[in-house]
């Protein structure tokens, strides 16, 4: 698992790569918590090469959604590989994830 | 409980430090054995060929003075290859036997510990208590000439010097390593080992929550024939089932807790309960499936979301009310049922939640899960997936009971899995309409 952490005219576009389950998302968690304390953040989530998503790793993304939003900012997840939509679909979160 | 070397770390210590004792010694003697043999060779040198020289050696006290004599060994038996029995002889240059009685009764056993090309053959003996080299060589006209006679503690003995100050240095490293470990180690040890302990306790009693909060009688009469499993994986996790039949339906839950730990099993515990005291026939399930996620989101604080899958199933209509709370798809004989996308548990406190129905038939086998089961791995990191569970559940044989069905499915989780660790918990329910 590796995340990547880019600003990009004012969007912070979080790449994340590799498989996100129980060993990994701890590392996740770590890597993105700078940004939940940063207000009006725009965040885009680039998971186009994230191959796996255990139901775990959804409470993280979440929260860091909650985080994100509850600072002003935005979040909205631009790119997802089937399988992880697969996991967005059967958890609901579909609808609250690709709002845009 | 069980007492194990492990949880006596001084005990460990010092049987380390005799392993370590044991080990290093046994190095010492075999180095000082190579050492010796390469003694020998280097220090050898020829004997003047005279009685007063050998005699020594010997402890030969002869009468003849400074009479020109040699003193031979000559065999008296050959026992076995590598041992023989040689008498002492002393004879004058003529070749005649001046001492014949001295070899009475005092014979020689040697063992052979070297050939030397050059002088012969050196053996390692015992003269009458002391050890000696005694070298040797075959003679043409005579049987045997005794040629030199090293004293083995001589040669021995700057070994043996070398020697005890290379195991004085050990003995020092050995106390300095004991008084390291007994005073700096041992406690570091004891306090990991101690907190070890404590997260254990911790551990084992989230499990005995998670065992009292899933159903452990099942329930089977002339409608229903059913069955549960839970593996836990190596932590306590978040999966959760409870079903019976109350106020005359069938009414089962099934639910993972997206987290791990005491926290996560406290919260199941609290579901558990609440389907318990709550499920009521007359109840839509979607109404149930609200105040449940309620309740988890009024929990808030601990940041939990929970994926669950409600059911009722009328025994006498065959008619099945269920709602899906982003749970894993539930399996009717082989085919996945049709399940609407409907948010998670804990996230959103007002989520319309809605109710499907199905009509079930006599027959009809139910198969619900968690993920850990869909995303067991196997040794090549695959999952196990929908499509390899629909292949099991299609192959198997409809008559067998809940039971069995369950104990196949952890068969064949078990047999995809190989040598792989069982990476999460692992929750099944199998259901059969009689």
């Amino acid at each position: 698992m590796k995340t990547i952490i880019e600003e990009k005219n004012g969007v912070v576009v979080v790449s994340v790569q590799g498989e996100l389950d129980t060993d990994t998302s701890a590392q996740f968690q770590r890597d993105i918590e700078p940004l939940m304390e940063r207000k009006d953040t725009k965040v885009e989530m680039d998971l186009s090469k994230l191959e796996y998503m255990s139901s775990k790793a959804l409470r993280i993304l979440v929260a860091f959604q909650q985080a994100v939003m509850r600072n002003g900012g935005s979040f909205s997840i631009t790119k997802v590989t089937d399988t992880v939509q697969e996991v967005f679909d059967m958890t609901g979160l579909s609808a609250s994830f690709f709002r845009d | 409980m069980k007492k194990r070397i492990s949880d006596s770390p001084r005990l460990l210590i010092i049987l380390l430090l005799a392993l370590y004792g044991l080990l290093t010694t046994g190095v010492t003697l075999w180095v000082l054995h190579v050492s010796l043999e390469q003694s020998y060779n280097l220090n050898y040198e020829d004997l003047e060929d005279d009685l007063k020289t050998i005699a020594p050696y010997l402890e030969l006290r002869m009468d003849q003075g400074d009479k020109d004599c040699f003193a031979y060994l000559e065999l008296v038996s050959s026992v076995q290859h590598e041992e023989r029995e040689y008498s002492y002889v002393v004879r004058d240059k003529e070749g005649e036997v001046i001492a014949p009685s001295f070899a009475a009764g005092r014979t020689l056993k040697m063992k052979k510990v070297k050939q030397l090309d050059k002088t012969g053959t050196c053996w390692l003996a015992d003269v009458w208590g002391d050890r000696c080299f005694i070298i040797i060589h075959p003679f043409p006209t005579r049987p045997l000439e005794l040629i030199g006679v090293y004293d083995y503690d001589y040669i021995f003995s700057d070994r043996e010097e070398t020697a005890k100050d290379f195991i004085m240095v050990l003995v020092l490293l050995f106390l300095l390593l004991l008084a390291v470990s007994w005073f700096w180690i041992i406690p570091v040890v004891e306090r990991v080992l101690e907190r070890k302990r404590l997260a254990e306790n911790e551990l084992n009693e989230a499990r005995d929550l998670q065992q009292k909060a899933v159903t452990t009688v099942f329930p089977k009469n002339s409608f229903f024939d059913s069955h549960a499993v839970l593996r836990p994986a190596r932590e306590v996790g978040g999966d959760i089932y409870r079903f019976g039949m109350q106020d005359g339906k069938f009414q089962y839950v099934i639910g993972d807790v997206s987290d791990k730990g005491t926290t996560a099993a406290l919260l199941m515990f609290t579901i558990s309960s609440f389907i318990h005291s709550r499920t009521r026939g007359e109840v839509p399930v979607c109404e149930l499936m609200k105040e449940l996620n309620y309740l988890i989101c009024d929990n808030s604080e601990y940041e939990m979301l929970c994926t669950l899958f409600l059911g009722h199933i009328d025994p006498e209509t065959l008619k099945m009310e269920y709602c899906n709370a982003g749970h894993t798809r539930t399996m009717v004989n082989g085919d996945f049922l049709d399940q609407d996308s409907q948010l998670l548990a804990g996230l959103d406190r007002d989520y319309p939640y809605h109710t499907q129905t199905v009509q079930l038939h006599h027959g009809d086998r139910l198969l619900l899960y968690t993920d850990g089961v869909t995303e067991a791995r196997g040794a090549d990191r695959s999952f196990f997936g929908e499509k390899r569970l629909q292949e099991w559940m299609n192959g198997l044989d409809p008559a067998i009971s809940s039971e069995e069905a369950c104990q196949s499915l952890l068969d064949t989780l078990a047999a995809f899995r190989g040598n792989a660790l069982q990476n999460d918990d692992i929750a099944i329910i199998y259901i059969k309409i009689v």
